[in-house]
């Protein structure tokens, strides 16, 4: 991005901050770019980044790890996963753990990965952890619909797949939330289409923006949020990022999405459950259902000391958290947002802004 | 000779003798080795030698732009370079898994061969074993290296003010096997940046007593070595990220894996420590080969806290680098 162009943007930021503004981002790419640029330390103190539930594996509840473990202990299946999934700690250890005992535990980057290493190890069952948001939804259905098309029959799939608007719904909704602004997560905007989030404005009178990802992207939206808050049209809403997201989105990811999923309640990491946040396989697809086909029983809960759920919901930074950076670090990790590289308390121990 | 490598080629008896004849010797062909009964004999001259030694375990063997035999002769060169040593002998120990098959094992003796004669270095001793299929990941090389130390160099108090240069594009090896491991196909020009720095020190041999440090980014990266030269020199440095080379490639394929590149290992490349009126060292350093890229990265500065490295972003903010922590990319030297 040009400086001169940052700058001015900065500057038009700061000049209009002259009360303190909270702007939330819900994408774990957003997080990362507002550190990774160094934007704290470029904008006014008023003006106050707050991270929402926008990592994957951050929101992933506790037991969705234990029973893919219990399955590798009682069906010796082969659990395929993202990368990230790995070290995350369910009550009962983590995928790394059970990997380090000698259970077949694999890192995928691409789900249609899973066509290949199904049909080449036919004698094992492979579960593959599909968790995501609306953006990686439409890949797991073409990987699950390829499968069945192509008559494969030992893979399954553990689905976690996350919404978008029940989780908004559900923090705007908290009477004492902190959002004055809203970065709407231009991934996820790009599947489902910019329409997709106008109620935050409609229900919510919340100022929102689809952004994209380059530092003027996000610089733009701050600009364009901090400026609706000023002029106090609360119920404003913008698509800044069309040069990928139309408003009605990809038709042909969401027919994917809607020929092998369906929506159900959801339970989310530190939260809970929340009515229709995420997406299971419909019945036409119920064999590739790994919760079906490979049975376990659930545990309960343990609670931590851990303040992941009120930095999910961004009542709090990273940095209020008190086992932030002390008994919490990405080496030994307590809550999940300090595990995957996209969780809100990893990327501000990483990109530690104060000097 | 059979097509894979068996026990008994590691048996110490006629069928050892066999493969390091035809693979080791062939391809490593020097007096003092083909000479050599259980220990190498030579002379050196009066003065500091340097002795270092590392272990290679990479996946995949063979990457774009190198391989495992290439990168355990540069890989040890290299801690020879930084230490102001001219490298004279090598050693190479090599344990292959049962089944390794041999044309691989040619290949890979022919690549380090091929990279000591370039470099004027000569492997004059080393040891083969064999272990049963399935204990180790088809073959792992060790690699000791000794040399004289040349000229003034000696490592010198860091004072503010002293510059950063690196002497080329960095995350290129680290990029390279992460795209190769996960099946990334780049078009364009991604290759791991492995090779040997001896050249290099040569030729600003000159300048060595203006030279107060030099280090070489491999596993950890660029960020991780700054962070261990700040706890050393106990000042801060001061990065400009809008000045460190990096190729569009390797900035494209970590965007992808969501990486760091500043993370991720350099295998030819080197952090240098010098003076304010660096400009003819620089110049110097840009006409050597591979690397056109060298720049001046950043300072040294005392911010009157603990040492640290930070990092001017290219819209002007300010983050903390820190050390590596959790591992990004496994065996990847």
């Amino acid at each position: 991005m040009d400086k001169g162009l940052a700058r001015y943007l900065i500057n038009e930021i700061n000049l209009m901050a002259t009360e303190e503004i909270k702007i939330m981002e819900v994408c774990g790419t957003h997080t990362q770019m507002i550190s990774k640029l160094g934007l704290r330390s470029l904008l006014a103190p008023k003006i106050k980044l707050l991270s929402g539930p926008g990592c994957p594996v951050c929101v992933t509840d506790e037991r969705y790890i234990d029973r893919a473990i219990e399955m590798i202990k009682k069906y010796d299946v082969t659990i395929a996963t993202f990368g990230d999934m790995i070290r995350v700690g369910g009550m009962e250890g983590s995928l790394l753990e059970a990997k380090g005992k000698g259970r077949d535990v694999r890192i995928i980057y691409s789900p249609l990965d899973l066509i290949k290493m199904a049909e080449e190890n036919r004698d094992r069952n492979i579960v593959f952890l599909g968790i995501g948001f609306e953006t990686t939804a439409p890949v797991i259905a073409l990987t699950i619909k390829t499968a069945a098309e192509r008559g494969i029959e030992n893979l399954f799939c553990l689905t976690a797949i996350k919404l978008m608007p029940p989780i908004l719904d559900y923090i705007l909704k908290q009477p004492s939330h902190n959002v004055g602004g809203l970065i709407c997560p231009g991934h996820v905007a790009t599947i489902k289409g910019s329409d997709y989030f106008r109620f935050i404005g409609v229900d919510y009178c919340i100022p929102a923006a689809v952004c994209g990802f380059e530092a003027s992207d996000i610089l733009i939206g701050i600009h364009y949020l901090v400026k609706q808050i000023r002029q106090n049209k609360k119920a404003a809403f913008k698509n800044l990022y069309r040069r990928y997201v139309r408003s009605q989105g990809n038709p042909i990811a969401n027919q994917l999405i809607e020929d092998v999923f369906k929506v159900s309640c959801g339970v989310w990491r530190g939260i809970g459950r929340v009515e229709n946040s995420t997406l299971d396989l419909n019945e036409k697809y119920a064999r590739f259902d790994a919760k079906q086909v490979f049975a376990v029983e659930e545990k309960s809960i343990k609670s931590t000391s851990c303040e992941c759920k009120d930095i999910l919901l961004g009542n709090r930074t990273p940095k209020e958290c008190k086992l932030f950076a002390q008994l919490c670090n990405p080496v030994k990790p307590y809550g999940p947002c300090m595990i995957s590289s996209e969780g809100a308390c990893a990327i501000a121990y990483r990109y530690r802004e104060e000097i | 000779m059979e097509q894979i490598v068996n026990l008994r080629h590691g048996d110490g008896g006629k069928y050892t003798n066999l493969l390091i004849r035809e693979i080791f010797y062939k391809h490593f062909d020097n007096k003092l080795l083909v000479n050599s009964q259980d220990a190498s004999v030579f002379e050196v001259k009066q003065g500091k030698l340097a002795f270092t030694t590392d272990s290679f375990v990479v996946k995949p063997l063979i990457f774009p732009g190198g391989d495992i035999g290439k990168l355990a002769v540069c890989g040890t060169i290299n801690d020879l370079a930084t230490a102001g040593a001219k490298p004279l002998y090598l050693s190479c120990g090599v344990i292959i898994e049962e089944g390794f098959e041999l044309s691989l094992l040619e290949k890979i003796a022919e690549s380090m061969g091929e990279t000591c004669r370039k470099t004027g270095v000569s492997i004059i001793t080393g040891d083969t074993k064999v272990v049963e299929k399935g204990s180790i990941d088809g073959l792992y090389i060790n690699t000791s290296g000794i040399g004289v130390v040349q000229g003034e160099y000696c490592p010198k108090p860091v004072c503010e003010g002293d510059r950063i240069i690196i002497t080329g594009g960095i995350a290129e090896h680290g990029t390279a096997i992460a795209s190769e491991r996960y099946q990334i196909e780049v078009q364009g020009d991604l290759q791991s940046d492995c090779m040997s720095l001896n050249k290099l020190v040569e030729r600003i041999e000159k300048y060595m007593d203006r030279i107060k440090l030099m280090k070489d980014p491999t596993r950890g990266g660029l960020a991780t070595a700054l962070n261990e030269i700040a706890e050393l020199s106990r000042l801060g440095i001061h990065l400009l990220e809008e000045c460190i080379p990096i190729k569009k490639e390797v900035e494209s394929v970590n965007q992808l894996l969501g990486l760091e590149p500043i993370y991720l290992a350099c295998e030819g490349r080197m952090i240098l420590v010098v003076d304010e009126e660096c400009e003819t060292i620089l110049e110097e350093i840009r006409q050597c080969d591979g690397c056109e890229d060298a720049a001046i990265i950043g300072s040294f500065v005392n911010n009157g806290i603990r040492p640290m490295v930070f990092m001017e972003t290219y819209i002007g903010g300010r983050r903390i680098i820190g050390s590596l922590e959790g591992e990004m990319l496994p065996r990847i030297c």
